[in-house]
């Protein structure tokens, strides 16, 4: 790899003797290193994750059943689906969802980060602390969570009796038990967000806050006119990965497979867990695909809304 | 078995690093061509890939003479119970030692085998267990799914006469015999003698209505303990935990042919409307600790509730997890004018009619479980008694386990003379009526939907699936 | 100059006042949050003292303490042969996987070329689908490459996600174009550039996406455990779900389990946690 890349510099520093013919130009080579550069993760994302994709979207026209069975059914799938209850109701779930966790986790991630980005005592340990939920598997946060939340004996409840307040139950309540479950879902990753957060920080010069401080300007004034702004990449990033993450991910599968399976009364029944649901319980593959397809081309349209109105992503500062 | 695709990546990333040396006449042409070797290159392992994905004979292949098979379950080796474990391991081993075709334990994590996708991403690739073990819901989809080899073949009549009717017909179609049970469980409700004693509640306060039970259990509800539990997450258990009170009062999932829907009856209603008037009274918890309702260790040992709907299995549960611990068991509860009912449960053996030696693993399960020699009839026997607690699925080995005393003590002997007998197989039902019936129970229990309502959206649904649906009938 | 600090003088005492307390409260604040963050995690500690008939009682703190979880846990099974492959796996993963990353972002974000966001686009199309929905067909094409049950079977494909190139690209996106322009106009290549200009200042990043990638492959239990059936490949998690029973699990055992696993990513987060916070070096700006 190293050889082929050297030779454009070398081709570059050596005069025009034994070559006869023009010298690469350096939009070429720039481009040529480009590829170069990428091709790795190119190859590989395209054998291990889009080549599987592409099968498993395809699936969407079949009827498969998962022993060897495969009936072609043009789009008898994706009618079902739309005269679906069930994945009607996955798709406003997965709504309420995506609305609640997505700010959640970018105002806590952010907020955690600014807390921790200024040298305090034993501010590695607190940095530490916020990162631990993330750390521990989530067979522990499930069960350690269900511990907090049951009914009566909860801590949670116990606490809530404690102070003469009548307690919920918080995972076995259709009308509460999203929450609940957002609940635990940022505790579990705002450390995470922090952590992405805290190194978009660094990425801002020390001399626009010095600059703001002789200016006079306060914290907030601060934080609006020079970080949040200057976050912008970061920011971009974060929104956009939460959401995905929150409508395909296996950040909202795998808690919802763990804690709840679904219920109660399929109220945290995400979109990613009712296609999980057809396809390895009920052995519905194509049907499964169809609805992952659908998700997938909605998202991508997310995606290219959100890329075409911040330009791809980048973010040009003055 | 090489893949094609290999010698084509190596050769274009050989070949597109030519030597930069030699003069060459074009320079940005060499370049471009390199670069196109090398998109060329990853064109023809793309196509290379895919094909070899598509084409069914590198899925299914056959290998020509087998040297083992493999037997996927959740006990071994290297399982969470130790006898289990050891249960099975002597018994492959046994067989081992005298077959040429020998079979391989594969231990998959019990979540994961039962909720999880290793089983199916194995069986939708192709390279499914040779043998395996189902529960009776699951039986539709895999006999549906055409993987299950008839094992009567293999089998002696006197053996097929000696496992139980009630037992084996949701494992029969067309009087073949596709399963091969190790174990019965059939469901009751435990009670915590504490609790009871604390209650100033005795023997006699047992209910034995569904009235009785929940008067007990006001009583017995207090600050940090419920009066009773039954299973509130959604999910093949939850449905099996809840037949009993269906059928108590004459309902049923379908008519005994199996192609129409029966589940919009009163005797539908009122089991729905028990389960919720039991959360609605505040009785029963709406979600439980520990690994779920199944779990007495969790629940009932750790002062949850009081009393705790659940199976056999409990008795080996308490017996290795609670030592020490002194319950009760007794029938669940009947509605007024109802029969008393319980449902079996129980894990069997199947062999996979697409796996590499179907006669041989068919012979290995008849050769476990079913057969009428001593080694078979005392392994069921070991089974049920020693590393487990279960009732046994044959007549003979019930006997046999009865003389060893397995049924003498408490709960045992009230599982074997009361509740076996009153017990029908767990129903097989393809997954879209087990969710027709789940979203009915959870709407009710929990949701607080009004029980006729549900039971007729769930009949609908139920019927007009079925009005679709061509497999083995539903039992 | 002088106006604006007028300006503050003014602020007068009570802000003189606020701007000393400002940190202590902050600490506090902090402080507090950070524990409540952690207390949750308490009862994980706990139960792993437990004894099993113990661990769902109502009482937090153990009536009988006890080691032998820990004990049972290391003895029961080789832990520590799964520990040292789950090491081997995710450590391998991440040093790949940061090296192809940071050169992939560095291209997208840092050189131009034909297809430049097209290619980022095709590239982040590939975040849209997680593992439970691809399994099948990846299942498939790794045993189709001969890598089932086998360390390359649960590395390779592990490495090849889009997160790290989006987040990579986002980094360098924002790094001061002049650092770039100085390195070319001295004449160095690309990968000169990548390697001696932009690593050394993505450390921040990498540090992050080293933790993140680490952590996740260490806890990593779908596809190691549908790519391996062999034992001696299992990774740590597979090994306490084998503590799990159909009914009744050793949850003090699993809880055990689990708080050993959770060590050696915390240590590898306070260690680099510091390069978190390390400013992009601006000498040689001005």
């Amino acid at each position: 790899m190293r050889t082929s890349l050297d030779a454009p510099s070398k081709v570059e520093k050596r005069p025009a003797m034994g070559r006869s013919g023009p010298r690469l130009k350096r939009s070429q080579r720039e481009a040529l290193a480009a590829y170069l550069f990428i091709l790795p993760d190119a190859l590989g994302l395209a054998i291990f994750v889009a080549l599987p994709m592409l099968f498993s979207l395809s699936l969407g026209f079949f009827s498969v059943n998962g022993f060897g069975g495969f009936r072609f059914v043009g789009l008898a799938n994706y009618q079902r689906m739309l005269i679906d209850p069930l994945f009607r109701q996955s798709l406003w779930v997965t709504f309420v969802y995506v609305l609640v966790l997505v700010p959640a986790l970018y105002v806590t991630g952010l907020g955690l980060a600014l807390l921790v980005n200024r040298p305090m005592p034993f501010v590695g340990v607190f940095r530490s602390m916020f990162f631990v939920p993330n750390v521990v598997s989530l067979v522990v946060v499930a069960l350690t969570w269900q511990v907090m939340l049951v009914d009566k004996v909860g801590f949670i409840n116990r606490l809530f009796e404690f102070f003469g307040l009548s307690g919920y139950s918080w995972l076995g309540d259709p009308n509460i038990t999203l929450y609940s479950i957002l609940f635990v879902t940022v505790w579990f990753l705002m450390g995470y967000y922090m952590i992405i957060f805290l190194s978009g920080l660094q990425e801002i010069p020390r001399e626009y806050y010095d600059a703001a401080r002789i200016d006079g300007a306060g914290p907030a004034a601060t934080f609006f006119q020079i970080t949040l702004p200057l976050l912008r990449p970061t920011s971009f990033f974060v929104l956009l990965v939460s959401l995905v993450s929150a409508v395909a991910g296996s950040q909202a599968f795998d808690l919802i497979y763990i804690m709840t399976r679904g219920g109660p009364a399929n109220s945290t029944s995400l979109v990613i867990f009712y296609i999980y649901q057809q396809a390895f319980q009920f052995n519905n593959y194509g049907y499964a695909a169809a609805m992952a397809s659908f998700l997938v081309l909605i998202l991508l349209i997310v995606t290219f809304i959100l890329f075409a109105v911040t330009k791809g992503g980048r973010f040009h500062f003055t | 078995m090489k893949p094609s695709s290999q010698p084509e990546v190596t050769s274009s990333v050989v070949s597109s690093v030519p030597s930069t040396e030699t003069p060459v006449p074009d320079s940005s042409l060499s370049r471009i061509t390199r670069r196109e070797l090398l998109i060329g290159g990853g064109k023809v392992a793309v196509v290379a890939a895919v094909s070899s994905l598509f084409s069914p004979f590198n899925i299914y292949v056959k290998a020509a003479t087998p040297k083992s098979l493999s037997f996927w379950q959740f006990y071994g080796p290297g399982g969470g119970s130790k006898m289990q474990d050891q249960w099975f391991q002597d018994m492959v081993k046994s067989w081992n030692s005298s077959r040429d075709v020998k079979v391989e334990l594969l231990y998959v994590p019990n979540q994961e085998y039962m909720n999880g996708s290793k089983l199916q991403t194995a069986f939708a690739s192709g390279q499914g267990p040779d043998i395996f073990i189902i529960s009776p819901g699951d039986f539709l989809r895999y006999y549906n799914g055409g993987v299950l080899v008839d094992l009567s073949q293999y089998m002696e009549d006197a053996a097929k006469k000696d496992f139980f009717e009630n037992v084996m017909e949701t494992r029969i179609v067309d009087g073949k015999i596709y399963g091969l049970p190790m174990e019965v469980e059939p469901m009751a409700m435990y009670y915590s003698h504490k609790a009871f004693s604390e209650a100033k509640l005795s023997e006699a306060d047992i209910p034995k209505t569904w009235d009785q039970l929940i008067e007990v259990s006001k009583k017995l509800t207090k600050k940090n303990q419920f009066g009773c539990l039954f299973e509130t997450g959604p999910g093949y258990y939850q449905n099996f935990t809840w037949y009993p009170f269906l059928w108590q009062g004459g309902g049923d999932t379908v008519t005994p042919e199996g192609n129409k829907s029966a589940f919009n009856s009163p005797g539908t209603a009122q089991a729905l409307k028990f389960w919720q008037d039991t959360i609605k009274q505040n009785v029963a918890p709406r979600n439980e600790l520990g690994g779920g309702g199944g779990d007495v260790v969790g629940n009932m040992v750790s002062g949850y509730c009081a009393i705790q709907n659940l199976g056999i299995w409990g008795v080996s549960a308490l017996r290795e997890g609670a030592k020490g611990f002194e319950y009760g068991v007794f029938p669940c509860p009947t509605p007024p004018n109802g029969k008393p009912k319980s449902v079996l449960g129980g894990w069997s053996f199947v062999a996979n009619a697409k796996g590499k030696d179907p006669e041989t693993a068919a012979k290995f399960c008849v050769w476990a479980l079913g057969s009428m020699s001593d080694d078979s009839i005392g392994r069921v026997v070991d089974w049920c008694i020693k590393a487990k607690s279960d009732i046994s699925p044959r007549k003979s080995a019930l006997d046999k386990a009865t003389q060893l005393g397995g049924y003498n003590d408490g709960p045992m002997k009230v599982f074997k003379d009361d509740v076996f007998p009153t017990g029908r197989g767990e129903p097989r039902v393809p997954p879209e009526v087990y969710k027709a019936v789940s979203d009915a129970i959870q709407a009710c229990q929990l949701g607080g939907a009004n029980p006729e309502q549900q039971a007729a959206d769930a009949s609908q649904n139920i019927d007009s699936f079925l009005a679709g649906y061509s497999g083995a009938p539903l039992k | 100059m002088t106006e604006p600090t007028a300006q503050i003088q003014a602020g007068g005492p009570s802000r003189n006042v606020f701007r000393r307390l400002g940190p202590i409260l902050l600490f506090c604040f902090t402080a507090v949050l950070a524990v409540l963050t952690v207390s949750p995690l308490l009862w994980m500690i706990c139960a792993s003292l437990k004894p099993g008939d113990e661990t769902f009682s109502p009482n937090m703190l153990p009536q009988h303490w006890t080691l032998e979880n820990f004990q049972y846990v290391f003895t029961a099974s080789p832990f520590w042969r799964y520990m040292l492959n789950s090491f081997f796996v995710a450590g391998t993963i991440t040093v790949i996987a940061l090296w192809f990353h940071s050169m992939a972002g560095f291209a997208l974000a840092r050189l131009k070329f034909p297809g430049r966001e097209l290619i980022f686009l095709i590239i982040f199309s590939t975040f849209l689908v997680s593992l439970p929905v691809i399994i099948v067909p990846l299942f498939i094409l790794v045993r189709q490459m001969g890598m089932v049950n086998s360390y390359a079977g649960l590395i390779i494909p592990a490495i090849f996600n889009a997160f790290g190139i989006f987040l990579l690209r986002q980094f360098y996106i924002a790094i001061p174009q002049e650092l770039q322009e100085a390195a070319v106009i001295d004449g160095a290549s690309y990968f000169r550039i990548y390697w001696s200009v932009m690593l050394p200042l993505s450390r921040p990043i990498l540090a992050a996406l080293a933790v993140f990638f680490f952590l996740a492959n260490w806890n990593a239990f779908i596809w190691p455990l549908t790519i391996t059936n062999d034992r001696n490949l299992w990774v740590v998690q597979i090994a306490i779900a084998s503590f799990h029973q159909q009914y009744s699990s050793s949850w003090n055992y699993i809880m055990a389990g689990s708080a050993i696993v959770a060590l050696p990513t915390l240590l590898l987060f306070f260690i680099f946690q510091r390069q978190l916070v390390e400013s992009i070096k601006t000498s040689g700006l001005k």
